[in-house]
């Protein structure tokens, strides 16, 4: 009998945590397309109504895209999540092949500093970043958005265990063959640790997609705004925020991350499985 | 002319206590088959790796062609190396493989191809041009290494025990393909195997290395026949050469346990020297109870086809001979055995020098 249970046990175990974290992604779903005194009669008692839109209107998705400016905040964010993702994967692969294939007094010591910065909370370098960043003239520019993040310790962790396990005698060869430093990072290394590579871009995509707290510090303006602040944002101060534009703009946030991920879903678990570390 | 000449190398690796290399003066002739044997550590690969240019050395000068190179990069010093692993490039096939080097260096496409094609027709590798090394069995990996050295047409060619990897069989076949390619190509090579086979079967010379000095260097038949030392008699020969302390006794050499040979010819030895006496497993011949002089019992026999290699115990020393399969004992079985004074080599109890 105890054969039988310990499936079954295993199954709803699964499907307790599956409803834990799925139910507030489908609220989030069904209020958007629930009119907005809808929303909030059926938020108590919780009930099937709470999960599912009875008469489904698509009128939050109309207003949200007439009313505000959520295409440019949903390109903006776009373009700070690729340009993230690309110098922080061109910043990362140099300091891992420099730490691991260049012999320089104090490289280790180098590191160690680097990785220390992964200890400080984000709310810690808030106000420091601020002052950095702004001083340099970057406050309400894309440019600003990403530059604090792009030298990221997690990913120069990442690459580094990635080099490290590329034979050194590749790098030999190479070098009798003729290449000099930049064409063995290049053509060499860089072609050998692709899997890493895509795992640290989609873990960055992810964050920089999702990242919520320092643009909307860093840039208030609706020019620069990404598609979180704005979400927030929506609503102006004097008047109540529109629950039902919130919820469908929460939704039009996360359907890129879907896509995403169920296209590339295997190197989202790498990614984790490498470093152990939450990005 | 490719003649590499190395002059009072030495290397200390930055952390090590003591020099890995010390003072090491060797000359390689122009198309010589040069093999650097020596137990592991002893600093084959650092050799070689600073011929290649890949470690510098900390001491000395190493000339190729007679042009001092130490200093340049390993591309202008017209060598070409292979590796142990092979080091094949994991995303590009096996003509991208060969080829990179040259397209490097620019030369014409259609030069690259000639060479790509030729050094692929002479490995047996035409037909897998297009595919990636993991698509490859290793001693096709190890061709398509040896391809991209060829196809620099160096004038010196470095190999870090490029066979270790492989099977016996493939092993053998490599080895002569080595052999053939050097011949074929007249370039210097250098090649570095702790497997003394290698070293008999494909040398000009052999050069015995042992804790970064060379202890002996000449031909393997001289070696083999010669050792300057109880080190290289140790290492070259396999199986390997017994050992036994003797004593000059009455212008014998007692070899203990009863054991008493006449001392060489045109040897003569001060009485009560003692010495080490190396006796290869195939200087013992099977003899009648009354001529041997060697008594003991079989601990083992090991029968290799051709030979069997009888295992006794002489004096406290474990031993070894070969016999023939027909006139082999059996495991616990008495052994009588003589041996050839003349095929004796004698060293010094305690400098290891031979006598
Ligand atoms: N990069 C290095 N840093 C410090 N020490 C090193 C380095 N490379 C080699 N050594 C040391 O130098 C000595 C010689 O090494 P080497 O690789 O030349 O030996 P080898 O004769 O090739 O041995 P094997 O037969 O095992 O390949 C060893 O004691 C080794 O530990
Ligand atoms: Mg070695």
């Amino acid at each position: 009998m105890a054969r039988f249970r310990k499936p079954l046990l295993l199954a709803a175990v699964l499907a307790l945590i599956l409803v834990c974290f799925f139910a507030p992604f489908l609220w989030i779903v069904s209020n958007s397309f629930k009119p907005q005194l809808g929303i909030f009669s059926d938020v108590t008692p919780i009930s099937w109504r709470t999960f599912l839109p009875l008469d489904p209107v698509a009128e939050n998705y109309r207003s949200l895209f007439a009313r505000t400016n959520i295409l440019h905040a949903l390109l903006n964010t776009a373009i700070v999540a690729a340009g993230q993702v690309a110098l922080t994967l061109l910043l990362c692969s140099m300091a891992a092949y420099a730490l691991t294939r260049i012999k320089f007094r104090g490289s280790q010591a180098v590191f160690v500093l680097i990785l220390l910065t992964f200890l400080l909370p984000v709310e810690a370098l808030l106000v420091p970043l601020y002052q950095v960043v702004s001083g340099l003239g970057l406050s309400n520019t894309l440019t600003g958005i990403m530059i604090p993040w792009i030298a990221s310790p997690f990913g120069l962790f990442l690459l580094k265990q990635a080099f490290e396990e590329l034979p050194r005698d590749l790098e030999d060869a190479a070098r009798i063959d003729g290449a000099g430093h930049l064409r063995i990072f290049v053509s060499v290394i860089l072609p050998n640790v692709k899997v890493p590579l895509l795992t640290l871009g989609l873990v960055t995509f992810l964050f920089s997609w999702n990242s919520f707290l320092w643009p909307l510090v860093i840039a208030q303006s609706p020019d620069a705004q990404v598609i979180q602040v704005a979400i927030a944002q929506q609503g102006s101060p004097t008047q109540l925020p529109n629950w039902g534009e919130t919820f469908a703009g929460a939704t039009v946030a996360t359907l890129p991350l879907i896509l995403l991920f169920l296209l590339l879903q295997k190197y989202f678990t790498q990614g984790m499985a490498m470093s152990g570390i939450k990005g | 002319m490719a003649q590499v000449s190395l002059a009072g190398i030495g290397k200390t690796y930055e952390g090590a206590g003591a020099n890995t290399i010390a003072g090491l003066d060797l000359d390689v002739q122009d198309g010589e088959f040069l093999v650097l044997v020596g137990p592991s550590g002893c600093g084959k690969s650092t050799t070689l790796r600073m011929i290649a240019g890949l470690e510098e050395p900390t001491a000395g000068e190493i000339r190729i062609g007679g042009r001092r190179v130490d200093g340049l990069e390993p591309r202008e010093r017209g060598i070409a190396m292979v590796f142990q692993n092979y080091a094949l490039y994991p995303h590009m096939t096996v003509a991208q493989n060969m080829s990179f080097g040259l397209r490097l260096a620019r030369l014409p496409r259609a030069e690259i191809r000639r060479r790509v094609e030729g050094a692929a027709e002479t490995l047996g590798l035409s037909g897998h041009l297009d595919r990636h090394p993991k698509a490859l069995s290793g001693g096709q990996r190890q061709r398509v290494a040896m391809g991209r050295a060829i196809v620099r047409e160096p004038e010196v060619f470095l190999f870090d025990e490029p066979l270790s990897n492989l099977d016996a069989q493939l092993r053998g076949q490599m080895r002569a393909e080595i052999r053939r390619i050097h011949d074929r190509l007249s370039a210097t090579t250098i090649y570095v195997t702790h497997d003394q086979v290698e070293a008999m079967t494909l040398a000009d010379r052999v050069v015995v290395l042992k804790d970064g000095r060379i202890e002996q260097q000449g031909s393997p038949q001289e070696l083999y026949d010669r050792p300057a030392t109880r080190f290289v008699a140790g290492f070259l020969g396999s199986p390997q050469m017994n050992f036994l302390a003797a004593t000059v006794r009455n212008g014998a050499l007692d070899l203990g346990g009863g054991a008493v040979l006449p001392l060489p010819p045109g040897r003569p030895l001060p009485e009560g020297r003692r010495l080490d006496a190396g006796i290869r497993p195939e200087a013992f011949a099977a003899a009648a109870p009354e001529d041997a002089a060697f008594h003991a019992t079989a601990t083992m026999v090991e029968h290799l086809g051709a030979t069997s290699l009888v295992h006794f115990s002489h004096a406290g020393q474990d031993c070894a001979a070969l016999m023939e399969p027909a006139r082999a004992p059996r495991a616990g079985q008495p052994v009588h055995l003589s041996a050839d004074p003349a095929r004796l080599s004698l060293f010094d109890a305690d400098s290891g020098r031979a006598v």
